[in-house]
């Protein structure tokens, strides 16, 4: 399909139509809550002892390396909700959950959390354990915890949802223990037992025996993997990029060889306030995501502001430093790339081009990205004759000038080529 | 055979030119002297470089091929004070280089030069302008682009008769001109090309601050850069493929 018939659809009106949706919301993060601490009263007024089925974790990343280590469980009462759909996962984006839902999800999980020391070589028992047990397993664990504080929201949190995706209430816990045995994968087993095996080779083993990168996410982050004396709790955050990052570099190395994409493809995505344009190109290995901010959106919160830029690029052999503007989102875009690039055995160029609508008027987590990413490959593309043409026909769709995209991506500015292309 | 004996200073010049790009290289071991011709593992930026026989002092050798790891050969020549003299000799047998410095001896264990990436072909460029500089201008511009952008685009205006230096960022901008008259020669032809800082940055710690280099550069080309080091018995060509808005 060409590019003009695949954008034809978008009508300049309907974008601005669409932009402006956002300002009949209810912009109140609190709303969610609300429900929310209806439903963990009874976790507060009655016994400290708490029975939960628990599908994930969390480790904090204040104060490290005295992090707060946490299980993360469902405080509905009478939820009739699978525990497992509380821990962030692909699904999410299967089963189309918006802003909202994710909210509802979030808030209504309780961090059952205490402070621990980050080195967790060879720490077994107590709450750690358990932890590490919740963890690595591949489905929601029952546990009995023992609440020392009622639980609560942490205020400031919702005071300034900006840069954090929202959590649900804390709690302090004296103790928590398994009452059933968990399901380990066989894979995570042999991760979890081999204290010669450095992470990143672990994390690439689980990932390639079928593990997803949110299963790898928590099995890093309780400090089940690695070389023994470098176990460690790894901060939430953290970890997930890591991951990303680390599956990333994996899955660049096995296209480092491949044969070129043959032409240049442009695909769309749009998913909770968010549209991707994820361009390929002949050519070496590149990448950059390119992040626009609307005006009103979560992290450009006035409505009269400008729109908000963001880049960061590496060429064929991949970048040194972090990516101080584009953050997490850069390896989780990246990584849906290389997904789809790997599975075809081909490189190109990736120029993905992210616009933030004010329709995205809370952070759900990184999560969005990459699944945003990964699904755009399931669509049809639209075929252009150069990089440049399609960029060219596609900023009429973007909130800022061709000029202004140029001066902020390195690839729009120029894509590198190499020398044997002069030979 | 390779028997040789240089300056330290001549030996890290040589060495620091080739490792801003790659990591280990083959070096020819030809009877008038050494060459070397690299690429970086993108293919984006080559090296060629020649330091002849009489850069030595002395110097014997019979046509043969070694490969070297440069971060160590560097450390190596890093121990070597100013104006102290290196001694060179490989060891057929063994494939290993004794080095010698003023009683202190190193062997120096070399890699299989087919387990070391081709030596590019050198592109036959027909490039329309050439602007010698002082290295010292290359600095500079390089030096200001960084501060606001990932990019550099180097150009000739023919009809003014000037080479200028433009860097795009996000809000700031940097542009830089020499008219003929502050450059050392110019050959006008219109020529504009966008080249990658993170490149040109390395190649940049090899240019001589205080002597020339030669720029050949053309539209949306690559760009050839070229100095004399050793007292013009070494020289180096750099060529770096642009970054293009035409494809």
């Amino acid at each position: 399909m060409r590019l003009d018939d695949y954008v034809e659809g978008l009508k300049p009106d309907e974008e601005y139509e669409r932009r402006k949706l956002a300002a009949e919301k209810s912009y109140a993060i609190t709303d969610y809550l609300d429900d929310a601490r209806a439903s963990f009263e009874a976790v507060k007024q009655g016994d400290s002892l708490y029975g939960a089925t628990a599908p994930s974790v969390f480790v904090g990343r204040s104060s490290y390396p005295n992090v707060s280590a946490g299980i993360l469980s469902p405080v509905a009462e009478e939820s009739e909700a699978d525990p497992d759909d509380y821990a962030t996962s692909g699904a999410w984006y299967e089963r189309g959950l918006g802003i909202d839902n994710v909210l509802q999800y979030r808030t209504g999980l309780l961090n059952s959390r205490r402070s621990a020391d980050v080195n967790v070589e060879d720490v077994w028992d107590g709450f750690v354990g358990t932890q590490r047990e919740v963890a690595i397993a591949d489905r929601p664990v029952d546990v009995e915890i023992g609440l020392a504080s009622t639980p609560d929201f942490d205020p400031d949190q919702y005071a300034q949802p900006t840069a954090n995706a929202p959590s649900g209430p804390n709690a302090s816990v004296d103790s928590a223990d398994l009452t059933e045995n968990p399901h380990v994968p066989r894979a995570v087993e042999k991760t979890l037992e081999d204290d010669d095996w450095r992470a990143q080779g672990a994390m690439v083993y689980l990932y390639e025996h079928g593990l997803d990168v949110y299963d790898v996410n928590r099995v890093l982050s309780v400090g089940a993997l690695g070389q023994g004396e470098n176990r460690r709790l790894v901060p939430t955050r953290w970890s997930i990029t890591a991951v990303d990052d680390t599956v990333g570099q994996y899955l660049r190395g096995q296209i480092r060889d491949a044969p070129s994409v043959d032409g240049v493809e442009v695909r769309l995505n749009e998913y909770m306030g968010n549209r991707y344009w994820v361009v390929l190109a002949p050519g070496h290995w590149e990448f950059e995501l390119v992040e626009m901010k609307s005006p009103g959106s979560v992290w450009n919160p006035d409505p009269g502001g400008d729109v908000w830029m963001a880049a960061a690029s590496e060429g064929y052999e991949g970048r040194s430093g972090y990516v101080e503007e584009t953050a997490g989102a850069y390896y989780a875009a990246r990584l849906g790339v290389l997904e789809h690039l790997a599975e075809r055995g081909r490189q190109a160029k990736a120029l993905v081009l992210r616009e933030v609508s004010d329709d995205y008027w809370a952070p759900v987590g990184v999560w969005q990205v990459r699944e945003s990413v990964r699904h755009a490959f399931e669509r049809e593309a639209a075929d252009a004759e150069t990089l440049h043409g399609a960029v060219r026909d596609l900023a009429e769709h973007l909130p800022v000038s061709l000029g202004d995209l140029r001066r902020k991506s390195t690839m729009v500015a120029g894509l590198q080529t190499g020398l044997s292309d002069w030979a | 055979m390779f028997k040789a004996i240089v300056s330290a200073d001549t030996l890290r010049d040589t060495l620091d030119s080739v490792s801003v790009l790659v990591d280990e290289c083959k070096i020819h071991l030809n009877d008038d002297g050494i060459e070397i011709r690299a690429v970086d593992p993108a293919n984006v930026g080559m090296v060629d470089l020649t330091l002849s026989a009489d850069a030595f002092e002395s110097y014997e050798a019979d046509g043969g091929l070694i490969g070297v790891d440069l971060s160590r050969l560097e450390d190596i020549a890093g121990m070597a004070d100013a104006g102290q003299l290196v001694q060179l000799e490989l060891d057929e047998e063994t494939r290993k280089l004794h080095i010698q410095i003023e009683g202190l001896e190193y062997t120096l264990a070399l890699i299989d030069p087919d387990s070391i990436r081709q030596e590019p072909d050198l592109p036959d460029l027909d490039l329309p302008a050439q602007v010698v500089v002082e290295g010292a201008d290359i600095d500079r511009a390089v030096r200001a682009a960084d501060m606001v952008s990932d990019h550099i685009a180097l150009g000739v205006d023919a009809e003014n008769e000037r080479f200028y230096v433009d860097a795009e960022g996000d809000t700031d901008d940097v542009h830089l001109e020499l008219e003929r008259e502050d450059l050392i020669d110019l050959e006008a032809g219109d020529a504009r090309s966008l080249f990658s800082l993170d490149y040109l940055k390395d190649m940049n710690k090899a240019f001589p601050k205080d002597a020339e280099v030669t720029l050949e550069l053309g539209e949306e080309f690559p760009v050839k850069m070229h100095f004399d080091f050793a007292e013009g018995l070494g020289s180096v060509t750099f060529m770096l493929a642009p970054r293009i808005q035409s494809n």
